[in-house]
């Protein structure tokens, strides 16, 4: 039988989760829990502990210096919010893959990020956005860079008696630009077969942000100066920095496709993320 | 075939009726709303929740079942095991009762049931389920068609078992049935060939995929009897089924049906209502089972198949000859799959004039779940093969598809299969090609990577049958239809109430319809075959007719006028002195006692004793489907642009859910073409029975364009002339979709499902090929 716990704050959601004489999970949109929960596993939590009522979880908070996703923002949030689509379209691009619309009014960043996927849709953004993720505990807080976040499939770097508070975005330097594609087996409702992030910065990073490829989401710099409307010239770039993506043959894909897919939305990405800074400029 | 029931009156459309118009679907406000009770809203407060236990592998023996520590849980209130059962173990099936209430010694396939536990709650079951110790070893089961049909393949049935295949010549194999269906020379013709083409194909093992999982109760009666709440297409059989396993009289099962969240066939054969009968007996108690999406993806599927074809064209594009060796992957026991098989191949060399044709078919065993009935039965497989021929042989002639496939088919009336079991064209065919050609745009030039392709479909529909009917005219005017077919999407109650209320002059609302319970409703055989428009149609015609009758006798005795002189027609009654309203009749001829008419309406199709399809076809479902595609290179992704699907219905008795109908079927097809397939490992376990990986349409992936026609002569053997029609738009989605596929990337693809990856891997093979 799994207990639910509605926690009213952050302190008392931690001391819960810290338990350990029970298995706790932290609830938020639930779209990954619930249905995990739904499949009668042994492994099922004892505890849900539900954090969509928190009376201290952050809103979505614009400032000069850039963007804080409080745990209990929706993709449906960062859909709508403005800022977010003009400093981040590889995020906002992403966030309007997941799921559904149903789906995208329950699940957070924060959800999202903490269920840890290889193939979690927003992460190739945060990465190539320069994401930093706060991480609370009785202890106090830390922040992380989001390249350090992930550390295995469905495993990151917060600890049982942590929880992630919010997910910061630094303001974007003037004239970058960034975008975001995936691969599906179909086109509505579906799980990552490959994704890509792309940002094009305007101090001349080209960064890519890979998922489905890797036991975590990756982040690979592409070399300033790349020609990225060149695709002949720009092949040969792409193999060698994709070189460190592993991906594997599972019931979805087989790694092979995998591989030039991952090539593919790249170059895809690349070009279309050149396109957002000229657009940006003009 | 249809001429049996061609003979009687079938009726024609009154200009101010319900029938021929978009009548509102009868509950469908319930069901868009979300307040049409569905097994599983059923609420039983005493009932125990059931758990199956299963073992994680496809093919074992079982050594021991202890279920000491599963009983001793907390709230669990019983277990049942095989040793719980008669021996030897009880078996069913429709047509093979080979079928054990659970496994028997050995598992078969993934999924099929060791023990059940009945607890007081679902987590209780859940968890009492897992603490059942199953000790067994694992067999080298075989779980596709090439380790069935390998030499000293596993047999999944004991040749040395009476109860199963004494006798069977075949016994020594994991053939089950097999049947060839052939004519004509196919040497001499294709001495005459300019091209032949030859290529295999296959097709994917898929489920049926209905919404509503599958949910079984079963509460003993004060009478010693059972009561069982199943939504299935199939009341009386399971009635039948039910009552022979635990040696009842039909009297003492009742089965009620609640209206089926789709069907597709998938809840057509029984599956775990014997095991829960016998729970419930030795229990005493109601019991319940609710499976969950993946379970009931686990439970019910569509038999995969494999293909070689050989066909020869003339250099004009006709067809001289077709032959083709099909193998269906049935599963661990056959019950009434191997039907599949029959039906399937007998219509598999298409609706074509072949001077030559041989159809090979098997139906092959595997410990794989069981197959059973799937929207287009076994036509899907062998159109994806056959049509795929057509397309590859008009291409390499450099004839356009369309017009090879207009110059090949038969007329009305014309042979398509030769030989004493002939089968006929019984529509006018072509017309349905013309159709759905304009509507495609076929003529026009496409824009580069895009890609059309076109595709026919024939199916036999039911070649025997019995349905029942009961209407009675109340004394208000108002009307209550009894027909046991099953309302499980397709709108049957609506066109009940459009028939009576026009044979009857009743407003369509105040017809009840009831259905779903053996202990109200007369006989059906089953909601099956697209049979139920045609037969159970005919019965309420019928039924209809005779409260005609009966109130013109009523009539004429109550106001002394001689019957003779009275006749009737939809809705009144033409008397000497002029039209009398049917209900104003009614209540002259009831008198002052009041009281209701009762009238009863059968029809009925007999079998024909050794053909392959156990009978003529009453009707043959014929559709014509064009697909148009754009294709992403880099990736293999499609989107498809356009989508066109016209059948022949005889006569749409409801244009909206004949719209409604199309379009389900073809985005059904189009999903069953493009992305669908169960995968099984190694072990026989299938991988992908959760909604996550076994990918159905969604909104977002139905064409930008979907079209649907109809053909309508009036020339069915169903009411107002119609014809079934619910299965059409499957038959031939695959090929459409592939040849469309095909002409847009350039290359052939020959299995399903057309997936991008399996694009990308052809086009680059394709290209590999040209540079070496």
């Amino acid at each position: 039988m799994v207990t639910y716990y509605k926690a009213h704050a952050v302190a008392d959601a931690l001391e819960v989760l810290g338990r350990t004489d029970v298995e706790a999970k932290a609830l938020l949109g639930g779209t990954d829990l619930l249905v995990g929960l739904g499949d009668r596993l042994d492994s099922a939590p004892g505890v849900v502990v539900d954090l969509k009522g928190l009376a201290d979880g952050e809103p979505l908070a614009v400032t000069e210096s850039g963007v804080r996703i409080g745990l209990t923002v929706t993709m449906a949030d960062l859909l709508a919010d403005p800022t977010v689509s003009t400093w981040y379209p590889a995020l906002a691009q992403a966030a309007g893959e997941v799921g559904s619309v149903a789906i995208r009014n329950r699940a957070t960043l924060v959800g999202n990020i903490c269920n840890a996927s290889p193939a979690c849709d927003t992460a190739p953004a945060l990465l190539v956005h320069g994401a930093q993720v706060r991480i609370a505990s009785a202890a106090g807080e830390r922040v992380v860079p989001i390249s350090e976040f992930f550390v295995g499939p469905r495993a990151t770097t917060c600890a049982r008696d942590e929880l992630v508070t919010a997910v910061e975005l630094p303001r974007p330097v003037p004239g970058t630009g960034s975008a975001f594609q995936r691969l599906t087996r179909r086109w509505g409702v579906d799980l990552a077969t490959v994704s890509v992030a792309a940002a094009v910065h305007g101090d001349g990073r080209i960064q890519l942000g890979l998922g489905a490829v890797a036991p975590t989401p990756l982040l690979v710099d592409v070399p300033a100066g790349t020609d990225l409307t060149d695709r002949a010239a720009l092949d040969p770039v792409l193999d060698e920095v994709l070189a460190v993506a592993t991906p594997i043959s599972d019931i979805r894909a087989g790694a092979d496709y995998r591989a030039a897919m991952v090539r593919e939305l790249a170059a895809r990405t690349l070009r279309a993320a050149l396109d957002s800074t000229r657009r940006t400029q003009a | 075939m249809g001429d049996a029931l061609k003979a009687q009156e079938v009726g024609t459309l009154r200009p101010d009726g319900n029938v021929g118009t978009r009548t509102k679907r009868y509950g469908g406000l319930e069901r868009a709303s979300g307040a049409q009770k569905y097994a599983a809203d059923l609420d039983f407060p005493e009932a125990l929740q059931v758990a199956i236990v299963t073992i994680p592998v496809g093919c074992a023996d079982i050594l021991g079942v202890d279920t000491s520590e599963a009983e001793a849980m907390p709230g669990v209130v019983g277990v049942l095991t095989a040793a719980d059962l008669p021996s030897p173990m009880p078996r069913f099936g429709v047509s093979h009762k080979d079928r054990p209430v659970m496994a028997d010694g050995r598992v078969n396939f993934y999924g099929e049931p060791v023990a059940a536990v009945a607890a007081l709650t679902q987590e209780q079951a859940d968890a009492a389920a897992r603490a059942v110790t199953v000790d067994y070893r694992e067999l080298p089961g075989v779980y596709t068609l090439d380790a069935a049909l390998a030499p000293d393949a596993h047999l999944v049935q004991d040749p040395s078992d009476p109860t199963k295949r004494a006798g069977d010549p075949l016994r020594e194999t994991n053939v089950i049935e097999e049947q060839t269906i052939a004519w004509g020379d196919l040497t001499e013709q294709e001495a005459k060939a300019a091209l032949v083409v030859e290529d295999s194909y296959s097709y994917p093992m898929m489920t049926q995929f209905p919404i509503e999982p599958l949910a079984v109760i079963a509460e003993p009666t004060d009478a010693g009897g059972l009561t069982v709440y199943t939504p299935v297409q199939h009341p009386y059989l399971m009635q039948r089924i039910v009552a022979g396993l635990i040696g009842k009289t039909l009297t003492q099962v009742h089965v009620i049906a609640p209206d089926p969240g789709g069907g597709f066939g998938g809840k057509q054969i029984p599956k775990y209502e014997p095991l829960m009968a016998f729970l419930a007996l030795k229990l005493d108690r109601t019991v319940r089972l609710t499976l969950n999406l993946a379970e009931t993806t686990t439970a019910i599927r569509r038999a995969g198949a494999k293909v070689h074809a050989r066909t020869g064209f003339s250099a004009e594009g006709d067809i001289l000859f077709h032959h083709v060796v099909i193998d269906y992957q049935i599963g661990a026991y056959a019950d009434v799959a191997p039907r599949v098989m029959t039906k399937g191949s007998y219509v598999g060399g298409g609706p074509y004039r072949l001077p030559a044709c041989r159809i090979e078919a098997r139906a092959v065993l595997t410990n794989t779940p069981v197959s059973t009935a799937m929207r287009g039965y076994g036509a899907p497989q062998i159109s994806w093969a056959t049509e795929s021929q057509i397309t590859d042989g008009a291409r390499r002639l450099g004839l356009d598809p369309a017009r090879v496939r207009l110059r090949n088919l038969v007329d009305n009336g014309e042979e398509f299969v030769q030989g004493e079991f002939a089968g006929k064209a019984d529509g006018e065919w072509k017309e349905a090609v013309v159709k759905a050609m304009e509507l495609a745009g076929w003529d026009d030039p496409l824009p580069p990577n895009r890609g059309r392709g076109i595709a026919v479909g024939i199916k036999s529909s039911a070649t025997s049958g019995l349905s029942q009917s009961l209407v009675r005219l109340l004394y208000d005017g108002s009307a209550i239809v009894y027909a046991g077919t099953s309302d499980m999407g397709q709108g049957a109650r609506t066109i009940w109430a459009q028939t009576v209320a026009d044979e009857l002059g009743v407003p369509v609302g105040k017809v009840q319809v009831i259905s779903g319970d053996t202990d109200l409703v007369p006989f059906d055989l089953q909601t099956s075959a697209s049979r139920s428009t045609v037969f159970m149609g005919t019965a309420v015609l019928r039924a209809c007719r005779d409260v005609r009758r009966q109130v013109r006798e009523m009539y004429a005795e109550r106001v002394g006028a001689d019957p003779g002189d009275i006749d009737d027609e939809p809705g009144a009654l033409l008397t000497p002195e002029g039209a009398v309203t049917l209900d104003e009749a009614a209540r002259i001829g009831l008198g002052a006692l009041r009281g209701e008419v009762l009238g009863q309406g059968t029809c009925r199709l007999e079998g024909r004793k050794g053909h392959p399809l156990g009978g003529d076809a009453s009707f043959y479902e014929f559709n014509c489907t064009i697909s148009e595609v754009e294709l992403d290179r880099g990736t293999g992704q499609y989107v498809i642009t356009r989508h066109v699907s016209v059948s022949d219905v005889g006569t749409e008795l409801n244009p909206i859910q004949v719209v409604a109908q199309e379009e389900g079927g073809a985005i059904m097809g189009l999903g069953q073409a493009d992305m669908e397939q169960l995968v099984f490992d190694e072990h026989g376990r299938l991988l992908n029975a959760s909604a996550i990986d076994y990918r159905v349409p969604t909104y977002k992936d139905v064409p930008l364009e979907l079209l649907t026609g109809s053909v309508e002569n009036h020339d069915g053997p169903g009411p107002y002339g119609s014809k079934g029609m619910s299965e059409g738009p499957i038959l031939c989605t695959g090929a459409a979709l592939g040849a469309a596929v095909t002409a847009a990337a350039g290359v052939k693809v020959t299995d399903l499902p057309l997936t991008a990856e399996r694009i990308w891997r052809a086009t680059r093979a394709a290209a590999e090929g040209a540079i070496a």
